[in-house]
């Protein structure tokens, strides 16, 4: 009896068989044969007995179609070695064919024409030959791609898949940690947004708005819709709304303001306004659950269940304080600093621009010592235009190497990229791009938990968007010391040191750092002879960091900083503000 | 002086609130009907970043305006549909040139100097990775392929883009092509047929989830006085993958960002990559698309100079266009 799916197998196949690399090997033969799903009783290929019984089965259905239509499976010519020959040298895929339609009249529309050139058309694919109903099947195949068409295909487009698969198969540590920031990352508050436009004319219609906010809602409206439109108090109940803010002057057929929120001539715009409407009950449940997750995250931290990259007293350490330093940092001594795992840097990047800010020129920051601050570790700088080529080459120069690029998703109040005005030179600008540059070969880094995309709301101009710092606590670890260059006082943050010219005054907790911070100070002051109360806020700042330490070693020192903060307020506000005077007179009497 | 020892979302809302104030604030308890309806005093964001690692969806995915991008610009909507048209109007038939990677430089030289064939918008690479853009640009005399002005645009993955970084910034190529754009193009999800996975590079710290294109232009154009040859600020740098995305190397995102800009009708793509199967390069009017794997293999140098002689170089100006489309100065945006 013959097997007519070989036979199949082999007309479908002719090329992949005889080509490098199966090269005719009938033992590779046999394995695409397998795999190609032809016949249905041979699944099997690991289990070594039975799978040498079905090779035996599968050439002895090779003779059995060899005896059938003689020449049509050619081997190389090599039987005194072995009784068995190993290699196919000539495929008849015409005699093939004949065959294949004494079981399945038909299938094969045969030519006339000498059999050597059809055999070369019917290679790969039996396009010419199966006509053309087949041809479109496969053409349409090949154009809507998806699950199905990918556990079909002829046995070398399987092999691809399964490669590509195996290709996409993920390292355990990049699953492991992904679930371990899972578990162990604070959940912040997350509220959907209602994407029914008709939900927010609805409520439109049912709310009252005084001075540009949402004062109630009328019961009645919103229970009437209800009965139309199931479904709708539910969504009121559990996402976000923007009801427009139609306004006397209002000229809704305008469309959208490009400003939204942030229009500066809200009582005479003539574009349309929203506002943001999360009920009560929804902003104190998410509020509720949120502390609730939080809870059982904070007791998870305590069992280290997965601890690479991990520090070792992670559970138990307890993150610093904010730092920062008011400084320019064009001038200062990095080296006071001492080495971080983290660095993000947002340069005023002289971009031929009026920004409300001074701007720092090329060679200034391509000259910052930054090679001094990690001996390795990750690098985020901001960049923009023409900076992002700039960017890349002094993340080579400090000795990075360019590793990702993330890009920020600008959005406006309404969670739509920006696409209005004239934001950039040519094409609009909805995006910025951040570069990630490594240095070294950290091992303490967890990969792959973030995606290098971030959609945040615009904020002030130049404001960059928070999520990168839940990003870098989740690459380099909540313990890690982190630095932020050219932050500002909205910059600073539990576990980051900031420094730059616009935060204010100082704050230091490192002992090592706050000594060499003073023989800086010291040391400028000497070589520039500007002798200010020196003694006097050194002691204080002496004494804050005193209490600070005495407040760790007693373990409760949250509520003690608290304290500390107040008696900061009080006495040591002046002292700080003294500081952060010479240090000023310092940096820019230069 | 914000308050320093404030967990990271407290800041996050001390500083929202601040956005959100009014003096006539409802701070007693309306009827008890309408309590939990009572507007809430605090102006919510979310963090996306925060909701994926919580197991949940892609940050790109809660764009509120990815399907229609001029959601709620009535204005910009007309001239997304006026272009469209007008482009459309102003194609040529949809050509492919199937040839083999090694074959593109000795064609394309052939079409240079024996057919006199030049493109006024050049695409070079698709989304893929394993993609020859180097030789292709080191090999072809891409000034005498370009007219002057002319637009380039190449697409790649990130990486590759910054390999070539150090070939396009060399004095003597960012002489002749000034770098302009850097366009992002982003895939929805992983199950994307753009979803650039694993491939080469596991050392990266974050997840890839975006193509680049580095965008030039070769000779001198100005946004103010030259309308004719292109329309600024029409189109963004970033596009999102929609619904009605087909499958294939080249999403149609790319190739209308280069048709909105330049309004030069002789287009060129050239993919100098095996797609692959699963992943078809298929035709657009309008373009000349060189691919080993193009779908069609129709193109003809004399036939393609008497359509691009019908059609002129350039879609003429049309008022409705002119009037709606963003212009440079004294108008005011919006």
């Amino acid at each position: 009896m013959i097997n007519d799916k070989l036979v199949l197998f082999l007309i479908q196949n002719y090329d992949d068989v005889l080509r490098a690399p199966l090269s005719g090997q009938l033992k590779d033969v046999y394995s695409l044969y397998v795999s190609g799903g032809y016949e249905d009783c041979i699944k099997d290929l690991g289990s070594g007995q039975e799978s040498l019984l079905q090779f035996e089965k599968f050439w002895d259905d090779l003779k059995d179609i060899i005896f059938a239509t003689p020449k049509s499976i050619q081997f190389e010519q090599n039987l005194l070695v072995a009784e068995r020959p190993e290699k196919i040298i000539f495929l008849d895929v015409f005699s093939l064919k004949i065959l294949y339609n004494k079981f399945h009249p038909f299938y094969y529309a045969l030519k006339s024409s000498s059999s050597s050139s059809d055999m070369k058309m019917s290679s790969v694919t039996p396009k010419t030959d199966s006509g053309e109903p087949q041809l479109l099947g496969r053409l349409l195949n090949v154009l809507n791609w998806d699950d199905n068409v990918k556990n079909q295909g002829l046995p070398r487009e399987q092999l691809s898949n399964r490669l590509q698969n195996l290709l996409r198969e993920k390292p355990s540590s990049f699953q492991l940690g992904r679930e371990r920031a899972k578990y162990t990352t604070k959940v912040i508050e997350y509220i959907p947004i209602c994407s029914d436009y008709s939900h927010a004319s609805f409520l439109s219609t049912s709310v009252y708005i005084v001075n540009n906010k949402i004062v109630s809602l009328q019961w009645s409206k919103i229970s009437a819709c209800q009965e139309n439109h199931p479904g709708f108090i539910e969504c009121i109940q559990s996402k976000i709304h923007f009801i427009p803010n139609i306004k006397p002057q209002t000229d809704i057929s305008l469309g959208d303001c490009s400003y939204l929120d942030t229009c500066h001539k809200l009582n005479t715009c003539r574009y349309v306004h929203y506002l943001q409407y999360i009920p009560s009950c929804l902003q104190e449940r998410a509020h509720h659950d949120t502390a609730s997750q939080n809870k059982e995250i904070e007791s998870n931290v305590l069992t280290p269940f997965y601890t690479l990259g991990n520090c070792s007293a992670h559970s138990i350490k307890k993150a610093l304080p904010a730092q920062w330093i008011r400084c320019d940092v064009r001038k200062f001594d990095f080296k006071i600093l001492g080495k971080f795992s983290v660095v993000i840097a947002d340069p005023a990047w002289n971009i031929h621009m009026n920004l409300p800010y001074g701007t720092c020129n090329d060679i200034e920051l391509l000259g910052l010592p930054l090679h001094e601050l990690q001996d390795e570790g990750i690098i985020f700088l901001w960049v923009t235009g023409r900076a992002i080529e700039l960017g890349k080459e002094s993340l080579n120069n400090w000795g990075y190497k360019v590793i990702n690029e993330v890009s920020w998703i600008k959005t406006n109040q309404l969670g739509r990229t920006i696409v209005t005005g004239r934001t950039g030179h040519w094409l609009n600008h909805s995006k910025e791009h951040l570069l990630v540059g490594l240095k070294g070969d950290p091992k303490w880094i967890n990969k792959h938990i973030d995606i290098d995309l971030i959609v945040s709301m615009t904020r002030e101009t130049s404001r960059k968007p928070d999520e990168l710092y839940g990003i870098a606590e989740r690459l380099a670890g909540t313990h890690a010391r982190k630095l932020e260059i050219f932050g500002r006082d909205h910059n600073t943050r539990p576990g980051w040191f900031t420094i730059g010219n616009q935060v204010t005054g100082n704050r230091i907790y490192e002992m090592d750092v706050e000594r060499k911070c003073q023989e800086f100070i010291k040391n400028k002051n000497n070589s520039h002879n500007t002798g200010t109360k020196k003694s006097d806020k050194k002691s204080n700042s002496k004494f804050q960091q005193q209490q600070y330490w005495n407040n760790i070693n007693n373990s409760n020192y949250r509520t003690e900083i608290k304290q500390k903060n107040s008696n900061k307020n009080q006495t040591g506000f002046e002292s700080t503000q003294q500081q952060f005077q010479t240090l000023n007179n310092l940096y820019f009497a230069q | 002086m914000p308050s320093h020892d404030s967990s990271f979302d407290q800041t996050r809302s001390t500083h929202s609130n601040s956005h959100f104030q009014s003096p006539n604030q409802v701070t007693t308890e309306m009827k008890s009907k309408h309590v939990s309806f009572k507007p809430s005093r605090d102006f919510h964001t979310n963090d996306y970043s925060n909701n994926y690692v919580h197991g949940n969806s892609l940050p790109q995915q809660h764009v509120t305006n990815i399907e229609n991008r001029v959601d709620g610009y009535p204005k910009l909507q007309k001239l997304f549909q006026a272009k469209a048209k007008q482009i459309n109007q102003f194609a040529t038939t949809p050509f492919g040139c199937k040839i083999g990677i090694d074959s593109i430089v000795p064609t394309l030289n052939h079409w240079i100097q024996n057919e006199n064939l030049t493109f006024d918008v050049v695409m070079i690479g698709c989304l893929t990775e394993n993609q020859f853009i180097y030789p292709i640009l080191t090999q072809l005399p891409l000034d005498k392929l370009i007219s002057k002005p002319g637009f380039l645009f190449i697409w790649a993955n990130s990486q590759k883009i910054n390999e070539l970084t150090k070939l396009l910034n060399n004095e003597i190529w960012a002489k002749k092509f000034r770098r302009s754009e850097e366009l992002v193009f982003v895939p929805i999800d992983k199950k994307s047929p753009f979803y650039p996975g694993l491939d080469q590079d596991d050392e990266t710290l974050m997840e890839k989830m975006q193509w680049h294109c580095w965008m030039c232009i070769t000779g001198t154009v100005r946004r103010s006085t030259d309308g004719h040859l292109i329309h600024c600020n029409v189109d963004t740098d970033l596009s999102i993958e929609t619904k009605d995305t087909t499958n294939g190397a080249v999403p149609s995102h790319l190739y209308r960002i280069a048709e909105n800009f330049s309004t030069a009708t002789r287009r060129l793509h050239i993919i100098p990559a095996r797609t692959g199967y699963e992943t078809p390069v298929r035709v657009r009017p309008g373009w000349v698309i060189v691919s080993p794997d193009v779908m069609l293999d129709n193109f003809s140098p004399k036939r393609y100079k008497e359509e691009i002689a019908n059609l002129g170089s350039n879609i003429p100006l049309k008022n409705e266009i002119e009037l709606l489309r963003p212009r440079s100065p004294v108008q005011k945006a919006q």
